[in-house]
């Protein structure tokens, strides 16, 4: 069954008629929305982000492969009348917001009668219907911003696009952002988001695809990719305090006898917790685990719990993007 | 249709400063032509004052047409509107509407400046009404034609070459040589050249549906062109 945006092998080539170079923008890009899901899209700068929402919506056409919005081909102008989309940096008309919003749904083919209606809940949505008649130049960028998604949701679309919607509101709007959209997604309409914040993509998203130079990197659900399946956490108690190293001043203790020293695993600093109530907190590597928990119970400790090591979306798309030298 | 409509206005409203001073240009030329402290104004004043109006909106419908595209896809407004739904066809035909809706109202503006002079020359007021349909007709294929043009080239490039379009058969003209007939604008403009009040002067209504026919056909050539173009491509 088709998704409800659909990229099949999709090629994305820049050239220039003066220039022989050629910059491929999306390589053998696939992807297929699921109906009602809010889904993050993420990579950074000049990963093919925008040029895969921009070939979505016929601003472009791909150089190679199809796709498909709605079950039409990408381009078909009648199918964009049920989606709505917000542009990164959104460009308006220098009109009132309401003007405005009456303007871009007639351009949706919506009745006058409905289309009136309708603005006045999509301004109260938005929190700005007291701004309703003044011209949006006169409106800061947040405003502008809130507008834009205005804009997006006027014909009440079945699939929102947005480039970067959060991108210039202060900490209160954004979070009113989201609940917006959780709010757009519970009426069932499907949420197709790109964002830098990851923060805001880990907390909304349901599914998560990370691009990077034109690739699709990751797609899985957010859960599974923020629960690392080669890392576990251990909480223990009960063992002896002479089974905890300090191997030096700088460094953090570890269990005597377990081979933490594996790269890349991290060891938690178990003086925050041993001592309060005897509970030692540390990683292994999947393939330590079972001698980790055999070490702990032959020290005569009691195993609490063990976890996969929850990572943050920010670590994950670092890992990603090889981007982690940079941040450093 | 209703979306077209407001599109066209939207491209007339964006303009509205242009506009309204060429709607000035006409009123105080046609001041200049009627003398104020003369009882009568010449012939020659009459008619060169409605032939000029009818060439300048035809180059500035040119000018205007050629901008639009660029205008918009820099300014990035035309994402949003693009992004409903509206074909790149639809977008075309909206600029041209909105030319044409300006050269109506300046049409109307300057024929009815044109019947104040002749009016003041005692002359019929009749051929001005018959040159009114020409004009629109010479303002729209201007601008079909810079649309075009202006789908694959730089505005400047594109207003230049529609001006020249128009002026190139201007030597065959002179030679009565029957080639220019063919050749877009040029009709209407060696038609403007010999408007007179007198009557024996009456339009060419054939070269008028030519002229109609090329403005669309040149708007589907546009079109064409235009939905195979990257919207989204940061201008330089």
């Amino acid at each position: 069954m088709p998704g409800i945006l659909d990229y099949t092998h999709v090629v994305k080539d820049y050239t220039s008629l003066w220039s022989p170079r050629r910059v491929r923008a999306l390589d053998d890009f696939s992807l297929s929305l699921e109906r009602g899901e809010i889904f993050g899209f993420l990579g950074p700068n000049g990963a093919g982000k925008t040029t895969a929402i921009h070939l979505a919506l016929g601003f472009m056409r791909p150089s190679g492969g199809s796709g498909q919005m709605l079950g039409r081909p990408f381009g078909d102008a009648k199918t964009r009348a049920r989606v709505g989309f917000l542009a990164e940096n959104v460009a308006l008309y220098h009109r009132p917001a309401r003007t405005l919003l009456r303007f871009y749904g007639t351009l949706s083919g919506m009745r006058p009668a409905r289309l009136r209606l309708r603005c006045r809940e999509v301004l109260e949505q938005i929190g700005l219907e007291a701004e309703a008649d003044r011209s949006v130049e006169k409106l800061s960028r947040g405003m502008q911003q809130r507008i834009g998604l205005a804009q997006a949701l006027i014909s009440d679309p079945e699939l929102l696009i947005l480039d970067e919607p959060t991108s210039a509101l202060d900490p209160a709007a954004r979070a009113a952002m989201r609940e917006l959209l959780l709010e757009c997604n519970r009426a069932g309409k499907t949420i197709f988001l790109s964002s830098h914040l990851l923060s805001e993509i880990e907390l909304i998203c349901h599914r998560v695809g990370i691009l990077s130079r034109g690739r699709l990197m990751k797609l899985g659900r957010t859960e599974d990719l923020l629960v690392s399946r080669d890392r576990y956490e251990i909480v223990a108690r009960g063992m002896p305090a002479g089974s905890i190293d300090q191997v030096s001043s700088d460094s953090a203790p570890q269990v005597r006898g377990l081979p933490l020293a594996v790269p890349q695993v991290r060891v938690l600093p178990l003086d925050t917790n041993l001592g309060r109530d005897g509970h030692v907190q540390f990683t292994v590597a999947a393939a330590s685990q079972r001698e980790a928990l055999e070490r702990v119970w032959a020290l005569g400790g009691e195993v609490l719990s063990v976890n996969p090591v929850r990572r943050t979306l920010e670590e994950v798309f670092l890992e990603l993007t090889n981007h982690k030298e940079a941040h450093a | 249709m209703m979306s077209l409509v407001l599109m066209a206005a939207n491209f007339l409203r964006q303009r509205r400063w242009p506009v309204l001073l060429l709607f000035l240009w006409i009123l105080l030329t046609a001041a200049i032509a009627g003398d104020f402290g003369r009882s009568h104004t010449a012939l020659d004043d009459v008619v060169f004052h409605a032939q000029q109006q009818a060439i300048y909106i035809c180059i500035f419908s040119a000018f205007l047409a050629a901008d639009a595209l660029h205008t918009e896809r820099k300014s990035r407004r035309i994402l949003l509107v693009l992004a409903k739904a509206v074909s790149r066809g639809d977008y075309l035909l909206a600029v041209l509407g909105g030319t044409g809706m300006l050269a109506v109202v300046y049409a109307v503006l300057s024929a009815l400046c044109s019947i104040w002079l002749a009016t003041r020359t005692m002359l019929p007021s009749g051929p001005v009404w018959e040159l009114l349909p020409l004009v629109v007709a010479g303002a729209l294929i201007s601008a079909s034609t810079a649309v075009f043009l202006s789908t694959f080239l730089n505005p400047y490039f594109a207003t230049a070459c529609t001006l020249a379009i128009f002026c190139a058969p201007i030597p065959f003209h002179a030679l009565r040589h029957p080639a220019w007939i063919w050749l877009p604008g040029f009709p209407m403009l060696a038609q403007f050249l010999q408007f007179s009040f007198r009557p024996d002067w009456s339009p060419n209504w054939m070269s008028v549906g030519t002229t109609l026919l090329e403005a669309l056909v040149f708007w589907l050539l546009a079109s064409a062109i235009f939905e195979r173009r990257d919207v989204a491509v940061p201008l330089e």
